[in-house]
């Protein structure tokens, strides 16, 4: 695979987060508003492309962890999905085309990281990013999750652009990805120390 | 060990549940109903194929979330060439069109009303062709093979990520092929023969399939990740323990396979062939039922 041009990539800093939920109400709002007052049937939560797993660890303490898309360099559900409704635009991003999408849900039972859901009027396979983000980043805006942190966990940039905040964060903090070892490329960080 | 908090069953997300476990049930009776045509050249073997390919395509197609932009996805597939070899569903998808085309053929070559259009002739010519008759064997049994890659290839499920599934697939497609046979000769559409050599290699087939169901479940629970080991453990103990133990293994294995060697022993009865017939169809539908069902993803925390 050719490398993009651009690596846009999430970063969630799980040290920082507060857990207070703005991300993910922010996500709805800017990308299924209507879904705002409706629940995932499956999650059983709010219907956002941010995932919120809450659990307790071996010492019984709480466990917080935000998933959403993460942008696969190698993304299952690219190499599942037969009429190429989704796929990586120059940017590096996992995209979803509607007009290409016939909602086989073949994509949904392909993602690793259980980040997709149903839109149920649309029959849309909904991931991050959404429209509304979409039209965010495309004006230089960062996207809706991270507008709305209040506690500054979360950052969205070019991983290729060693100037950018993701960059540096990168370089000076302790990151982990999520099921690396499925070998996806994950391009979501989930920062766990200094 | 107890359960991650965000364990969650694939059927509740993704909606992979029962009209796909139907869908999968149909194409494996026609993929290898398509195989055992060589051999019995029969019309009610024909209708089969043939009815169960229709409604296997048409419930997978009602299952599509968005089925009324499909001409639209065919159209930009058509012109600008938006598709993508590399995914078993759109493999599958030309497999089965294909398949559906041949299924065709030999109905139209048994149909006694078609037998008045002249131009229908070469159907018949056609379907007792050896060159036809390959094809046609090829192609049904790569559907059946499509169906297992189809769930296997779906990453996300690691229950399904094991190539046992393509291979339990052909096996439980052929005892239900078996099944169908057995159920065509009752009926008076086969003779005694074919269903006394279909008898015997479904008992070899049931013990296969035991066979095969057990390792499937055996490498899950000791090998497989924590979501496959999760999976297998609702099949063997939890949720879906009744539907494997007692519709899996108990009514699609363990009953035709005793029916089958009684009537290799003491020869055969009608209401015993029967039992064993739909007990085969009935273990193969509630398989693929169990195993989509019992699909969960990768717990995350």
């Amino acid at each position: 695979m050719n490398t993009p041009p651009q690596r846009l990539v999430h970063l969630w800093d799980a040290t920082q987060c507060i857990g207070c939920g703005a991300c993910v109400m922010a996500c709805t709002a800017t990308n299924a508003p209507e879904m705002l007052f409706r629940e995932e049937t499956g999650w059983q939560s709010l219907a956002s492309n941010i995932r919120r797993i809450e659990s307790v660890n071996g010492q019984g303490r709480p466990e917080l962890l935000l998933v959403q898309c993460q942008h696969c360099q190698r993304a299952p559900c690219v190499k599942t999905c037969p009429f190429g409704a989704t796929r990586h635009d120059a940017r590096g991003l996992v995209r979803l085309d509607p007009a290409l999408c016939a909602g086989c849900k073949y994509c949904v039972t392909s993602c690793p990281y259980n980040v997709r859901w149903m839109h149920p009027d649309q029959g849309l396979p909904m991931k991050c990013m959404g429209a509304g983000c979409l039209e965010l980043i495309g004006q230089g805006q960062p996207p809706a999750c991270v507008q709305a942190c209040p506690a500054m966990a979360r950052d969205f940039g070019d991983r290729n652009d060693p100037r950018s905040s993701v960059s540096q964060t990168l370089r000076t903090r302790r990151t982990r990805r999520l099921l690396e070892h499925l070998g996806t490329e994950p391009n979501y960080f989930v920062v766990v120390g200094s | 060990m107890s359960a991650p908090v965000d364990l969650h069953a694939q059927a509740a997300i993704a909606h992979w549940g029962w009209t796909i476990a139907w869908f999968l049930w149909f194409v494996g009776i026609a993929g290898m109903g398509s195989v055992a045509y060589v051999f019995v050249r029969r019309a009610a073997l024909a209708y089969v194929i043939f009815g169960s390919l229709a409604v296997g395509i048409g419930l997978v197609t009602g299952h599509l979330s968005r089925w009324w932009n499909l001409p639209r996805v065919i159209f930009n597939m058509v012109v600008h060439g938006t598709t993508n070899w590399g995914s078993w569903m759109l493999i599958g998808t030309v497999l089965l069109t294909v398949h559906l085309f041949l299924a065709l053929v030999p109905v139209l070559a048994h149909l006694e009303c078609a037998r008045r259009f002249r131009w229908l002739d070469w159907t018949r010519s056609l379907q007792t062709g050896t060159v036809y008759l390959g094809v046609f064997a090829g192609v049904g049994f790569m559907v059946t093979v499509y169906s297992g890659f189809l769930i296997s290839d779906a990453a996300g499920i690691p229950l399904w990520n094991t190539a046992l599934i393509p291979v339990l697939w052909v096996i439980s497609s052929s005892v239900a092929t078996i099944a169908v046979l057995e159920l065509c000769h009752l009926f008076g559409g086969l003779d005694e023969r074919v269903s006394h050599f279909s008898l015997r290699l479904g008992i070899g087939l049931d013990a296969l399939k035991l066979f095969a169901v057990l390792a499937f479940l055996h490498v899950s629970l000791s090998v497989g990740s924590t979501g496959a080991r999760l999976a297998a453990t609702e099949m063997v103990s939890g949720r879906y323990a009744l539907m494997t133990w007692l519709g899996v293994i108990s009514v699609g294995i363990l009953i035709p396979l005793a029916l089958g060697l009684r009537t290799v022993w003491r020869g055969p009865r009608k209401p015993l062939l029967f039992v064993s017939a739909v007990s085969a169809l009935t273990g193969a539908l509630l398989l693929r039922a169990v195993v989509l069902l019992a699909g969960v993803f990768e717990p995350l925390a």
